[in-house]
């Protein structure tokens, strides 16, 4: 029983590490965030107080002001006077809502309101959600053919590499593609588009999205006098299930490597174990191939791994 | 998967998207065209009584306060004491948050500094996370099996079909797993927060799918309890284990259930191909070898035609010859013919995957004392069914497959055949292996390199398909020669009914037993043995091309066979003891 015994070790091994991890991560964030947060505060008083003084208005009516005020907010309701035009719950305004829900991602910016809605985000999610897993994941076994098989074994016969230099090579060809493709390219359109995104805003922000975080500090398309808000919200759609596909994509190759490395094995994790059921085509001669991805990054830009269930591998 | 059920997939998740759009459209937009009322209202009343408010003012203060507000400021309580929203157990949660991929969003970091931290930080929790899921939610799922292998256990005993043991095992721990991740948070949330049952529910869905829209986050409001955000970070991290391992469970049922499937077909082929081999062996107890034919050149010479013909009947020209059950054979291979088949026989009745196979020998010429041996022996696990099945298979299948050549249709081509007695034994024991790998091949995955293990005289052959076919067949030909043999049904590709797209193999083991019998039968054909040509007359014929029939329905063809003039024996053909071949 020494494997059990050394998997329950690894296991309490990783959540140690785990714990720790999110302490140090919280440690930063605090010292990094406190301060600004303190500056905002003060700076809030004392436009209060400015109010205040020169206005009648006393300070406990100014409260139940501004908590309605906050409240419509939270909803996406504001009242500022060139915002009032488009609703938040238009025809594209609901499939971007429907999209970020079935894909996890959650910006929040727009959450039902209802009981009844919110009813039915309950069974709508519990249904979508691994339907676009689905989606997703058959998606990217066809794409994993033309993307990693066909390469590789390519790389291997012209280039006569040995195939783990070959896969290593193309796992780091494939990720500088993504994350120009992917990362950089967006960002940049983002920030063309949105005027109040710097670069790294907008970076940030495609990050946050294709890992499906979905913070909702940034959302595109949200600005009052946004032109074509349809055609925009449709395209940042169809990035979105574009980029998550990559992300997957990325994901899977990372996940053979490591199982060619041994690494799953290493930390008794799952194995890769779809070539062998779902790859069917014939290309598959190159087989023990495929399982010869290597990988020359420690950090590979696969962040991916909650978007489906599937990645759990058993 | 198949580009057709791709694009149907796709198409789907569009229509659900829409209609999930129009629905939430219908359901949304009067509450928020009536909260918008309101507002507007309230502004107007507020203006009207502090006339010393202009409009513009107002909307400034409300500016900048939003922009507050959306930095993570909580401005509600606008008392001097400020506790920050960034104290440990709060930055603890916010990053659990990020690395599970929930992203709340009621916190988030507005600084440059901060966010170029939380890019780099997901980058390597993320995966992390993904590692540390996987390990949990393993130990989970098996701590979930044994939970259901008892509770089947407990059925069985009742004397409860298996399916229905299954499926109530499944509802059941999903039920259990309900109840713990999902109704228990709810009502604890629907106290401690003071949301509605709705809501609380809302909140539990959203955020174990980890959308996490951020409109409800439990313990946000909370300042003291700090003990409350690491056990609803703990909560979730468990619920999100849970989760993964029950879809996991759910995806391999639904796999072993297909394959369950393909291997019951495999298994009512097997037993037809069995039933041949035992008529088969039956008209060979009666036979006299003939040795003076071995080196006659004229058969020799049409012995090498028939090679040809034969290979062109194993790629599926002529699928249907020798289904009629070769019967009589001139004698020419009468001692392979027999010590194969006593062979078959000998390792098939020690059952499923038990076969100690030492020194079965093949007969004169054949020096395969290995062959056999090995291949039983790996799967004794509980694939004994596979190669039970496998090595009944009449050990005339010359596929060499798979483990000597990447190529199967060349493989194929491997003379097994290439001839007489006299010819190289080593060839023979090989395609008598790989006879019994191919037609393990042959349920595995086609279209794939029939990822055989090689065969390794030390007599490992394992093949890790072989698992998957599940359940130990015993030696059932003794039992099931009551129909008679369909041999044409031997499928072209086995899989080519089966739900699973597959490609199909080139040639299925099947038909090259058929291969083999058709050889036979077109030899016997022009040898004058009384005996098959009076079969063969009866049956009207062998055509030279027949049709290949694509195999509709088992048991309907089945059927039909046993109906036809072929009489099954009697009695399950007892092949006659060859005392050196016992073990």
């Amino acid at each position: 029983m020494s494997s059990g015994y050394k998997s329950w070790i690894l296991l309490t091994g990783f959540i140690l590490f785990y714990v720790a991890y999110l302490l140090l991560g919280a440690l930063v964030f605090s010292t990094i965030e406190r301060p600004v947060e303190n500056k905002l505060k003060s700076d809030i008083q004392v436009l209060k107080e400015e109010f205040l003084n020169q206005s009648c208005v006393n300070a406990t009516s100014l409260e139940n002001f501004l908590e309605k005020v906050l409240q419509a907010n939270k909803y996406g309701i504001s009242i500022l006077p060139n915002s009032s035009a488009s609703s938040n719950w238009d025809m594209a305004s609901s499939l971007f809502f429907a999209n970020t829900l079935v894909t996890t991602v959650g910006y929040g910016h727009t959450t039902p309101l209802s009981d009844t809605g919110k009813a039915f985000s309950i069974f709508y999610a519990l249904l979508g959600v691994p339907f676009t897993m689905l989606v997703l994941t058959a998606c990217v076994q066809r794409l994993m053919h033309p993307v990693t098989y066909g390469p590789i074994s390519m790389c291997r016969q012209r280039l006569g590499l040995d195939p783990l230099a070959a896969t290593a090579v193309h796992f780091a060809i494939l990720l500088l593609l993504v994350v120009l493709g992917f990362f950089v390219v967006p960002a940049v359109v983002f920030s063309h588009i949105e005027d109040t995104w710097s670069f790294l805003d907008a970076i940030y922000f495609c990050f946050i999205t294709l890992c499906t975080i979905g913070l909702g500090d940034y959302v595109p398309g949200e600005k009052p006098g946004q032109k074509f808000r349809s055609l925009y919200k449709i395209s940042v759609m169809v990035y979105l299930f574009l980029g998550l596909m990559m992300m997957y994509l990325v994901l899977r190759a990372f996940h053979r490597m490591a199982d060619l490395h041994g690494l799953t094995s290493f930390f008794q994790l799952p194995h890769c174990d779809e070539d062998t059921e779902e790859d069917k085509e014939p290309i598959i001669e190159a087989g023990p191939e495929d399982q010869h991805e290597a990988e020359a990054s420690a950090k590979p830009l696969d962040p991916a791994s909650q978007t489906s269930y599937n990645t759990i591998n058993r | 998967m198949r580009c057709p059920t791709l694009l149907a997939l796709l198409a789907g998740v569009m229509l659900y998207l829409v209609i999930g759009a129009l629905v939430f459209r219908t359901l949304e937009s009067p509450k928020e065209s009536k909260e918008h009322e309101k507002l507007l209202c309230t502004t107007r009343d507020f203006l009207q009584n502090h006339s010393c408010v202009t409009a513009q003012n107002l909307s400034d203060l409300i500016k900048s306060v939003v922009k507050a507000v959306e930095a993570g400021l909580d401005v509600k309580h606008s008392s001097t004491n400020f506790t920050s929203r960034w104290d440990l157990a709060s930055a603890f949660f916010f990053c659990g948050t990020i690395i599970t991929t929930i992203g709340f969003g009621n916190l988030s970091p507005r600084t440059k500094w901060g966010q170029l931290f939380c890019v780099c930080y997901a980058l390597v929790g993320i995966p992390m996370f993904g590692f540390l899921l996987a390990g949990v939610g393993d130990h989970m799922g098996t701590g979930l099996r044994k939970a259901v292998w008892k509770m089947e256990t407990l059925f069985l005993k009742r004397r409860v079909s298996p399916t229905y043991v299954r499926v109530m095992s499944a509802v059941l721990s999903i039920l259990i797993g309900c109840l713990i991740f999902l109704a228990v948070p709810t009502l604890v949330f629907k106290e401690v927060e003071d949301w509605s049952f709705l809501e609380a529910l809302y909140f539990v869905v959203i955020t174990l799918t980890t959308v996490g829209f951020g409109d409800y986050v439990a313990g946000a409001n909370r300042r003291d309890g700090d003990l409350f955000k690491p056990l609803v970070w703990l909560w979730i991290v468990f619920g999100l284990a849970y989760f993964a391992s029950i879809l996991t469970m759910i995806g391999n049922w639904l796999r072993v259930l297909s394959k369950k499937t393909r291997a019951e077909m495999e298994e009512l082929r097997a037993h037809a191909t069995d039933w041949t081999q035992n008529i088969q062996n039956m008209s060979m107890d009666f036979r006299i070898p003939n040795p003076l034919e071995l080196n006659d050149p004229f058969l020799l010479q049409r012995r090498r035609w028939k090679r040809s013909t034969r290979r062109r009947v194993r790629r599926g020209a002529l699928g249907h010859r020798g289904r009629q059950g070769a019967i009589g054979e001139n004698g020419h291979l009468p001692n392979r013919w027999v010590t194969r088949s006593m062979t078959r026989l000998e390792v098939v009745r020690l059952g499923g995957g038990e076969v100690r196979t030492e020194g079965v020998r093949l007969g004169p010429g054949m020096g395969l004392g290995v062959g056999l041996r090995a291949d039983c022996r790996v799967n004794a696990r509980s694939e004994g069914r596979t190669v039970a099945r496998s090595l009944s298979m009449p050990a005339a299948r010359s596929v060499m497959e798979l483990d000597y050549d990447p190529d199967p249709v060349a493989i194929m081509m491997m003379p097994w055949e290439s001839g007489s007695v006299s010819e190289s034994p080593e060839s023979d024991s090989r395609s008598v292996v790989s006879s019994s790998d191919s037609h393990t091949s042959d349920m595995c995955m086609p279209g794939r390199r029939m990822p055989f293990a090689s065969f390794d005289p030390s007599g490992s052959l394992c093949t890790e398909q072989r698992g998957r076919h599940g359940g130990s067949r015993l030696v059932y030909f003794r039992e099931d020669v009551q129909f008679p043999v369909p041999l044409q049904q031997l499928p072209k590709s086995p899989n080519s009914t089966m739900p699973l797209p597959m490609t199909p193999l080139p040639t299925p083991p099947g038909c090259k037993m058929l291969d083999f019998f058709g050889e036979n039968l077109a030899y016997i054909d022009e040898s004058s043995d009384t005996l098959s040509d009076r079969n063969q007359t009866v049956e009207g014929g062998v055509s030279p091309r027949p049709r290949i029939h694509r195999r509709r329905s088992m048991r309907r063809q089945l059927k039909e066979r046993r109906d036809s003039d072929m009489q099954p024996p009697s009695n399950p053909p007892t092949p006659p003891p060859l005392p050196h071949l016992r073990d």
